[in-house]
């Protein structure tokens, strides 16, 4: 088991300075992408036996004690939920690579753009390595069966600082509301954990452009007290209405 | 089911849905568990459309939920306390104040609902003591990142826990907000506002060291 000291799951983050931080954000890449490609192995296979829940998760080198305790729950407290199939969970984690393809995309764009500067660079460069790290993960878990990466449109709005904020904006909270309106129908707690972890991971940044925005004055980082859920469907739909998917 | 288990109403942890995610939840109905049918029996998703179903209503919980529901409510009571203290007595300007006003009003709210879900099996309020940590602006920053990170990490350590669904989904209705605040105060005090790719959890018994290690519990 690791020492707090050590293991880069564990991470305050208060001391560091900001490229210490992307430093480490690194290293959980490749944490966090070898263990899941356990899983991916997992995924692939025809299931011709029931495997319990526990071998699934020691295959994967899940279980507490792993790199990656602090990541996610011990196995003897994982409880996959109820309803939901191995099937549909792919068919989730295809929703979220979806998602993340535009957001990395829309990122990495922005970056090269040479529009940005100051904090509001800073925050798409950070921003861009997650989302880019969020598709590394997702295509590793999924193997074979990910969706290609689309062709996108962003009909300029990531190439100037105001409009790339307001989309952002918008991308971020839509990903918030996406995951949290998928969490319920995860079937594999494998897949819950990483989903929940990158939950968190898009509603940080979507308090941090807002507050590039607003400053907490027009634009709250945290507008509501509880957090609404979309459905699949219903961000599907607002998506396609951007016309930034082309193919 | 045990006849045992203590009621819980979440009716009041309900957030707003859409149609699709109604649907959808309709569709649960007809997974044939007992859980699919407490699912379907139209708690905390939508507004009163759905929960007219059974509006206000109570539903047997495990004893592991309502442990899981006390976990939260320990923390927000932490929470709400330490922002009602800091805004008396910390000195908080600007970007500051605009947090703390708006984060309490949060915290005070998911107390509120916890308090209403758990009923007569809600843990009572302890008694803080958060010493200089509510005296300044500065150290007010510094406490609440970590405060809003470890809520962070507690929720979402638990959420995969929990046994209803119902609870599961009002649980990650204040796990993302949590992070939100998390990543607003740190963009406040000037530090990275989202250092994880993947937010790491953090188990009950880590949760409870880093919290009863503040000292702010009495």
């Amino acid at each position: 088991m690791r020492t707090e000291e050590s293991d880069p799951m564990h991470n305050d983050g208060v001391g560091d300075t900001r490229t210490e931080q992307l430093v480490r954000e690194f290293d959980h890449d490749e944490a966090v992408g070898e263990a899941l490609a356990g899983l991916h192995e997992e995924t692939q296979k025809v299931e011709v036996a029931p495997m319990s829940r526990g071998s699934l998760l020691k295959r994967a080198g899940l279980v507490a004690g792993g790199g990656i305790a602090g990541m996610l729950i011990p196995a003897s407290l994982a409880r996959a939920r109820d309803g939901g199939t191995k099937a549909n969970d792919v068919k989730i984690l295809n929703y979220a690579l979806t998602l993340e393809y535009l957001e990395a995309a829309y990122y990495a764009e922005a970056v090269e753009s040479g529009a940005l500067s100051g904090t509001v660079l800073y925050f798409a460069m950070v921003v861009s390595a997650h989302e880019t790290a969020h598709v590394g993960l997702l295509q590793s878990v999924l193997g074979a069966k990910a969706v290609k990466k689309p062709t996108f449109d962003f009909k300029g709005t990531n190439r100037k600082s105001h409009s790339f904020l307001t989309t952002a904006k918008v991308l971020e909270d839509t990903g918030v509301a996406a995951y949290q309106g998928q969490a319920p129908l995860i079937h594999q707690n494998a897949v819950l954990a990483p989903a929940g972890g990158i939950l968190a991971t898009e509603a940080r940044h979507a308090a941090w452009v807002r507050d590039l925005l607003g400053a907490g004055k027009t634009v709250k980082p945290a507008p509501e007290a509880f957090s609404t859920p979309k459905s699949m469907s219903e961000v599907l739909k607002a998506v396609k209405a951007t016309g930034f998917i082309k193919s | 089911m045990s006849q045992h288990t203590p009621a819980v109403d979440v009716s009041h942890l309900a957030v707003i849905d859409t149609d699709g995610a109604l649907r959808e939840a309709a569709d649960r109905v007809n997974n044939p568990s007992r859980r699919g049918f407490l699912r379907g029996a139209g708690l905390v998703i939508g507004g009163a459309a759905v929960s007219g179903l059974v509006p206000g209503s109570a539903f047997a919980a495990s004893s592991g939920d309502v442990a899981i529901l006390n976990f939260a409510l320990t923390l927000e009571y932490l929470e709400s306390t330490f922002y009602a203290q800091a805004k008396k007595h910390a000195g908080l300007t600007g970007a500051y104040k605009r947090f703390a006003w708006t984060v309490h009003e949060h915290e005070a709210a998911h107390v509120g609902a916890l308090q209403k879900a758990l009923g007569k099996s809600a843990v009572k309020r302890p008694t803080f003591d958060f010493g200089a940590a509510v005296q300044s602006q500065t150290a007010f920053g510094a406490t609440a990142i970590v405060l809003e990170d470890t809520g962070v990490q507690a929720y979402q350590g638990q959420a995969p826990n929990i046994t209803s669904n119902a609870i599961f989904e009002a649980a990650i209705s204040i796990h993302p907000v949590e992070a939100r605040h998390a990543a607003w105060i740190r963009n406040i005090t000037g530090i990275n506002p989202a250092p994880y790719v993947v937010n790491p959890a953090l188990t009950k018994d880590q949760v409870l060291a880093a919290v009863t290690g503040t000292g702010f519990i009495k």
